[in-house]
């Protein structure tokens, strides 16, 4: 649940995949074609059937059958677009990795929930480590592993340059030693990507790096967080005296900042864009359980028509601007500090679609205790929507809060004198 | 709908610096848009639109309302659409009538409600949307005969030439043309709500701007007041509402560059223009505090010219409303914007 927070998206180096020229057939180069082909597919083939609307008991039973979903479109090929073929990928670009979400959104399948992270940690590993995307992005895709991201801790939330887990370099190989905070996946993961402190603490971001941890490298202790639905999707990690390769960092030494201002980019473009398709899916399904009840003679609040407008008039203006992002971030352009405008659209409109899910399902959605977990009754949909709401509420917060967003929009778009130091 | 994949501008970045300049000096010297025909006529603006029809009127309706101008440039929009289903002008000019609450076409036997964007001294008839069997026609109405039932619309804005338009104004089939003009309205009402959207977003970053100096000029605890976390806040939020409808608007004119789409999606940007106006106007007179309640200073015409042409071609909480029972129903949830 964390990211680089204390700064603008700036990218440290033009954005633009590992490997160039790319290979591929026609449908890396051929978007539309790619387009056609994935819906064409989605709509005929009978194994994705079983993942549209089902509904989880547990992050952890999420997960598990989500990789499964991910290993279907691996092996059509469909998630290895926009990958580069060093990395298990087909080639293509950003786009067609949208393109994927949107499709999926629209057959009213979900975004893996492996995809969330691997928009954010994938293209960093792709960049600055490339041996290491070779080895490990393959089975990424495949869903037979997955990482967590590993960056805020105790005392570094939003103020993350203050951050404090330390390597210490030993030879060919570093020392981890400390403690990171609301490690997203961390619970699942195969591997966490983490932000550490390779100087002294007063240096700030001039002594981060980045490096890959094996979440089964003796030292490391993983604690998962329930939040408040019950669910395990964040962890707490302690790093005793556990010893990294050298060749696990992602970037060079002191790179860490600007490795993490690079992933950024990706976290506004990409991951924006995925939620946006996803709360696309999910309007969608809100709208099919409210038509449903009226259709039962239930009176729906009086408001549900303007604010089932609102809220889907606020995710079509989000994929509007995100849809922008996107392209230019495609095209090799640096995604920066502007980009905060996305992600204030995204939480807002996170925020309104699950509050009008939870205000139109009124006293299900506050008093229907769930009866069987995993039964498939209606039941399990008003439950997701509980564990949906208090997961959106995580929009303001993750990445970047509300309040950074708006400072970062103050004082790097409209340029406003900066806020007065304490 | 086939949904928008792309943006197109054919105006490259020094032309539109170029038209930009303009239409600023023209629009500063006659705000009441009385220079604007000819000016536009020496920038060559029809080569202008037939070059890049979106570009082009997102760029002068945006200065439009930067200028709080107060032409009938907007008229003309609707009309040039109009055009084809009616019969050739008279002598005398026409303009178009505007209903009011959702822009709807009127019923033929109910008192007209709408507004007109400036007098009808001039004017020989005013084309009024009617509905007929489900149909749209067009009614070429005299203009005297609307003139018993308007008055000033100059209420919250009192620099506004707009009339209100509120009675029975009987024989309303007896103009009518007999032609389908159902596709007609809709475009044109589609193109008149990007054209005022622009407008709006105008308005709405010229209000920005005065917010932004006001705030970084203004003292108080020894500080200027925009390094408040909470002021700077409000205008960050308020940067967001107007690049949102920005993005919403170039995606709305690529979905209307289909012949039969695009619809839904300028309703879209209509709404969330209107949606932003509202956001930026309070920030705004949140954070000028007394002196942007003042007359003097300049943020209440801003104000309330954004105001009105929210309520124009249909007002944004009237379209969500107008939005959602529809999909409430069965419409699409379109998704719009693709990539």
């Amino acid at each position: 649940m964390t990211g680089p927070t204390g700064a603008p998206a700036a990218a440290a180096h033009p954005a633009g995949p590992a490997d160039s020229p790319r290979a591929g057939g026609p449908l890396a180069e051929d978007l539309d074609a790619y387009r056609l082909a994935v819906r064409g597919h989605l709509a005929t083939e009978p194994a994705f059937k079983t993942f549209r609307a089902r509904r989880y008991p547990s992050t952890e039973a999420r997960m598990a059958d989500h990789a499964r979903l991910e290993r279907l479109l691996y092996d059509a090929g469909w998630n290895r677009y926009g990958w580069p073929p060093a990395a298990g990928g087909l080639g293509g670009d950003e786009r067609h990795r949208a393109v994927l979400y949107d499709e999926l959104a629209a057959a009213g399948l979900p975004v893996p929930g492996q995809h969330m992270l691997l928009e954010t940690l994938g293209p960093p590993i792709v960049r600055f480590a490339p041996a290491l995307a070779a080895a490990y992005l393959p089975a990424y895709l495949r869903g037979e592993e997955w990482w967590g991201q590993g960056f805020s801790e105790p005392e570094a939330g939003s103020d993350l340059a203050s951050l404090r887990c330390r390597a210490r370099r030993d030879g060919d190989t570093y020392v981890v030693t400390g403690q990171k905070l609301w490690t997203s996946h961390g619970a699942t993961a195969t591997r966490l990507v983490c932000l550490v402190r390779t100087g002294t603490p007063e240096s700030r971001h001039r002594t981060l790096s980045m490096i890959m941890i094996d979440v089964d490298t003796p030292g490391v202790t993983i604690r998962p967080i329930a939040m408040a639905n019950g669910d395990n999707e964040l962890a707490e990690v302690f790093f005793d005296d556990v010893v990294v390769p050298a060749s696990r960092l992602i970037g060079a030494e002191g790179q860490g900042w600007a490795v993490a201002m690079y992933l950024l980019q990706f976290e506004r473009a990409m991951y924006a864009w995925l939620s946006a398709a996803e709360a696309l899916r999910r309007l969608r399904e809100l709208r099919g359980q409210l038509t449903t009840r009226a259709a039962a003679g239930q009176e729906l609040p009086a408001d549900a028509a303007p604010r089932l407008g609102e809220a889907y008039a606020h995710l079509v203006a989000l994929r509007a601007r995100s849809a922008d992002t996107v392209r230019r971030l495609a095209a090799g352009n640096t995604v920066g500090p502007e980009a905060s405008v996305d992600k204030v659209l995204l939480a807002g409109a996170e925020i309104c679609l699950h509050d009008l899910a939870r205000d139109l399902l009124g006293d299900e959605f506050l008093f229907t205790a769930q009866t069987t977990p995993g039964t498939g009754d209606d039941t399990d949909d008003v439950a997701q929507w509980r564990t949906d709401w208090w997961f959106s509420r995580s929009a303001t917060i993750l990445g970047g809060s509300a309040e950074v967003q708006r400072t970062i929009l103050a004082d790097h778009v409209l340029g406003l004198p900066k806020e007065a130091k304490p | 709908m086939t949904p928008a994949t792309a943006a197109t501008s054919g105006l490259d970045a020094a032309t539109t610096e170029l038209l930009t300049g303009s239409l600023r000096e023209v629009l500063a010297h006659s705000p009441d848009g009385s220079a604007l025909g000819d000016a536009l006529a020496e920038l060559g603006w029809d080569d202008v639109l037939a070059d890049d029809q979106p570009g082009a009127t997102t760029l002068l309706f945006t200065e439009h309302g930067r200028a709080l101008a107060t032409s009938r440039v907007l008229d003309t929009v609707l009309l040039t659409e109009l055009a084809p289903s009616l019969p050739p002008p008279g002598p005398g000019p026409r303009v178009p009538f505007y209903p009011r609450g959702t822009a709807a076409p009127v019923a033929p036997d109910a008192p007209l409600a709408g507004l007109l964007l400036g007098g009808l001294d001039d004017v020989a008839e005013v084309v009024v949307p009617v509905a007929f069997d489900g149909r749209v026609a067009l009614s070429l109405v005299p203009a005297d005969l609307l003139a018993a039932v308007t008055r000033p619309a100059a209420g919250f804005d009192p620099a506004s030439p707009w009339l209100l338009v509120d009675g029975p104004v009987a024989g309303l089939a007896r103009y009518a043309v007999p032609e389908d003009a159902s596709r007609a309205w809709d475009r044109a009402v589609a193109l008149g709500r990007l054209a005022v959207a622009a407008e709006i977003i105008g308005v709405c970053a010229a209000a920005l701007q005065l917010a932004v100096e006001h705030t970084s000029a203004r003292v108080q605890y020894s500080r200027q007041i925009a390094t408040f976390q909470s002021v700077r806040h409000r205008l960050s939020e308020s940067h967001v509402a107007i690049e949102s409808a920005r993005s919403l608007l170039v995606v709305a004119w690529a979905a209307l560059a289909h012949p039969d789409s695009g619809v839904g999606a300028a309703r879209l940007a209509k709404l969330r223009a209107g949606w932003a106006q509202a956001e930026v106007t309070r920030h705004a007179l949140q954070v000028c505090g007394a002196m942007g309640l003042s007359l003097e200073h300049p943020l209440h015409r801003h104000v309330s010219r954004a105001a009105a042409l929210d309520a124009l071609l249909g007002g944004h909480r009237a379209l969500t409303a107008q939005l959602g029972a529809e999909l409430l129903t069965d419409a699409e949830l379109d998704p719009i914007v693709e990539i």
